[in-house]
């Protein structure tokens, strides 16, 4: 930026100066927003970093790379924890996310829509208590929802981890899409209607593409937010043969007996990956569809 | 176009079903394995405990030599970090799904009989599914709660002072049995000038030490179903733990938050911290130097106020299988070949025959048996009160809001009186 500003010399005076005048403050923009790079990505390096080094040196050290680095916590992880093998975790929380996501999208949608485009009475009492549901925090209805589970024999399976994302019991997705739906011109599905739709083929074919940012934003948050999730499968499942990777991460460490500082953090890296991967996949689309969706009807 | 609407309904159920495809693999690959029992009598059992992936290992061996011994019976394994534990067992004792048998500490024993969670092992004993002969040092005792049996211990730990053994060569500390308060205190500011270390990792927040210090003084944590200490006893305790943070001679409270969930010992932030003397295996293992049991201080120069804790067994009242239940524990705590595979994991094996099958074989463990063993031989330990109801409760906010004394937020006053307040909540619910 700042070569070109002296670069180029066909510039009236008036335009130098202003240049020559926002010079400092450009460069100490940069340099503030490197300050800030540099703050966010240490912990991501320190991990890195930490993954090579040995158990013993790794908590407590504020150090970014290790003095002799080891690989044995990376080999160590294909011995698998506790007998299991790591990729029954990382294939566990796969199914689920891959559920989850594929649940949330279309039931959420769905509802949405009904709340968006049709009108039909208790309309504004039904989307009033779904917003309300966000209101209920998450420890009132575990027990009961527990007790539910346990009534229908479904514990130690995925099924209670799965089931409410495929009732559109996400309240905050459907709340997303019901916002980007209304945002939508009334004449599209008119003039779909005109030509003989019903509304499940206006949903389908008409609302669904044109939502296409507010889905992929729905299925990031999804994806990241069922991979994370510790207190739902720590609940519900009792083998652990059918942990998630969270649970995994939980093995490693406890106040008696041995402690693996190096393992949990060799895997918290790989576990890291499925997320970054998916992200980096879709982000791509959001873009994409934010800057062409209105452009399609 | 009715036929374009049949259509699209179609694409719409295909997409559906295909999802629902997705989410139903996961539940029905999963759903197997959930029943108790079968046609040839096989019996399956559900078996919680805390730990990492070390005593994972060590219990599956153990559970492989129980299912060879008693073919009818299996045995299914889970288990957490010990917070994450009591968070699952929680959620499972209140929505009646609680393991068949799980590991248990003292302080949990009133908490779950008062929620009638636990099941009487006295019936079992009774009907000889259940030994409670050839334990250690009185241990048998240990589980009972007002005449009935709600666990039996695998093994027994004391409170010791873990030391790093070099700083308190370099500091020339060397503690004896017997030694006082104002030794120890000396002690620490001595290690604090000639190392540069601090000398103890933050006792203050100990629950279990403060309760030894009590019992020197003829009074206790916990009575039957309250606080046996008053305002102005701890507010002593923490006077003195807050000058001591301050000179330095205890470690700097927010170091010590930082290096979590490594000790201030091993982070080399303190010379030696009071805790149960088998954590020195984890110790050992994160930390760089050796480490070491010294004795409490004592306040007459004998009374140390000890007793052994104990990991324990129990089963709860739900279970479908009582006398399996009971099968299953007197197998644990009996089998010599067990005791080999375990080791001092959960500390020293409660029962004589275990304690002669294992000869350790590290410095660690020797440590640990040595130290065990001289506080069974001194006779200085008492017998132990089973906590009060709410007594995890309370040990947690003792070592919560010591914690924010020491780190400045609150004043001693402030912190006695709020952990007052939170304790007399918890025992009283």
């Amino acid at each position: 930026m700042s070569a070109r500003a002296t670069d180029v010399t066909p510039v009236t005076p008036a335009r130098t100066t202003a240049r020559r005048r926002r010079l400092p403050g450009s460069l100490a923009w940069h340099l503030g927003s490197l300050a800030v790079l540099a703050v966010i990505l240490y912990p991501v390096v320190w991990v890195i970093g930490g993954s090579f080094k040995r158990g013993e040196d790794i908590v407590g050290s504020l150090d970014l790379f290790p003095s002799d680095p080891i690989t044995g916590n990376y080999t160590r992880l294909t011995e698998g924890i506790a007998d299991i093998p790591i990729s029954t975790f990382f294939v566990n929380s796969l199914l689920l996310a891959v559920g989850s996501v594929a649940g949330i999208l279309l039931s959420c949608s769905l509802t949405a829509y009904a709340f968006a485009k049709i009108r039909f009475a208790g309309r504004n009492l039904l989307f009033t208590l779904m917003i309300g549901t966000l209101l209920l925090p998450y420890h009132v209805l575990l027990i009961p929802q527990y007790v539910l589970f346990r009534n229908l024999d479904m514990i130690n399976t995925y099924t209670p981890l799965l089931l409410g994302k495929y009732l559109a019991t996400e309240a905050f997705f459907v709340f997303l899409m019901v916002q980007f739906m209304r945002n939508l011109p009334r004449e599209l599905d008119e003039a779909a209607r005109l030509d003989g739709c019903g509304h499940l083929r206006i949903y389908w074919s008409i609302v669904l593409p044109l939502c296409r940012p507010a889905l992929i934003t729905s299925a990031i948050f999804t994806f990241i937010n069922s991979w994370n999730d510790f207190m739902g499968p720590l609940i519900y499942l009792n083998d652990p043969e059918k942990y998630t990777v969270s649970l995994g991460l939980k093995m490693f460490v406890d106040q008696e007996g041995l402690a693996d500082y190096g393992g949990m953090i060799a895997m918290s890296l790989v576990a890291l990956l499925p997320v970054l991967a998916f992200f980096l996949a879709f982000q791509r689309y959001l873009i994409d569809g934010m800057a062409t969706s209105g452009l399609k009807g | 176009m009715r036929q374009g609407g049949s259509m699209e309904r179609r694409t719409i159920l295909k997409a559906a079903g295909a999802s629902l495809a997705v989410a139903g693999l996961g539940a029905t690959a999963t759903a197997c394995g959930s029943g108790s029992g079968s046609g040839d009598g096989t019996v399956t059992i559900r078996y919680s405990w805390w730990g990492a992936e070390d005593r994972a290992q060590r219990i599956n061996k153990t559970i492989a030599l129980f299912e060879k011994k008693y073919p009818k019976i299996k045995v299914k394994t889970d288990f957490q970090q010990y917070a994450d534990f009591w968070k699952k067992f929680n959620t499972q004792a209140s929505g009646g799904n609680p393991p068949d048998v799980f590991q248990n500490a003292i302080g949990f024993l009133r908490k779950y009989d008062a929620k009638n969670v636990l099941l009487d092992l006295g019936e079992q004993v009774k009907a000889g599914n259940l030994s409670m002969d050839g334990f250690r040092a009185g241990l048998e005792k240990f589980g009972e709660v007002d005449g009935k049996l709600l666990g039996v211990p695998v093994g027994s730990n004391s409170m010791a002072l873990v030391i790093d053994k070099p700083v308190y060569t370099r500091a020339g500390v060397t503690p004896e049995p017997g030694w006082t308060w104002d030794d120890f205190d000396a002690a620490m500011k001595r290690i604090r000038d000639r190392t540069g270390r601090a000398g103890d990792s933050g006792m203050y927040g100990v629950m279990y030490l403060y309760d030894l210090y009590l019992r020197q003084h003829g009074k206790a944590f916990f009575t039957e179903d309250a606080l046996g200490f008053t305002e102005a006893d701890l507010t002593d305790w923490w006077t003195k733990a807050e000058r001591g943070v301050k000179e330095g001679v205890y470690a700097d409270a927010k170091k010590v938050v930082q290096v979590k969930p490594k000790s201030a010992v091993s982070a080399e932030l303190a010379g030696s911290e009071f805790t149960w003397d088998n954590f020195t295996v984890r110790y050992t293992s994160e930390g760089k130097s050796e480490y070491g049991l010294a004795p409490i201080p004592t306040t007459d120069g004998k009374k140390t106020g000890q007793y052994l804790g104990s990991l324990m067994l129990s089963a709860s009242k739900r279970t479908q299988h009582p006398k399996e239940v009971a099968q299953f524990i007197d197998f644990m705590v009996h089998d010599p070949e067990v005791a080999k595979i375990m080791g001092y994991d959960r500390g020293v094996p409660a029962t004589q025959a275990q304690f002669d099958a294992f000869q350790p074989d590290d410095e660690v463990n020797k440590a640990i048996a040595a130290y065990e063993t001289s506080l069974v031989e001194s006779g200085v330990l008492e017998t132990i009160t089973p906590h009060p109801s709410g007594a995890d409760v309370c040990e947690a906010a003792f070592l919560r809001i010591a914690e924010e004394m020491a780190l400045g937020k609150r004043s001693v006053e402030d912190a006695v009186k709020q952990f007052f307040t939170e304790s007399k909540t918890a025992l009283a619910g």
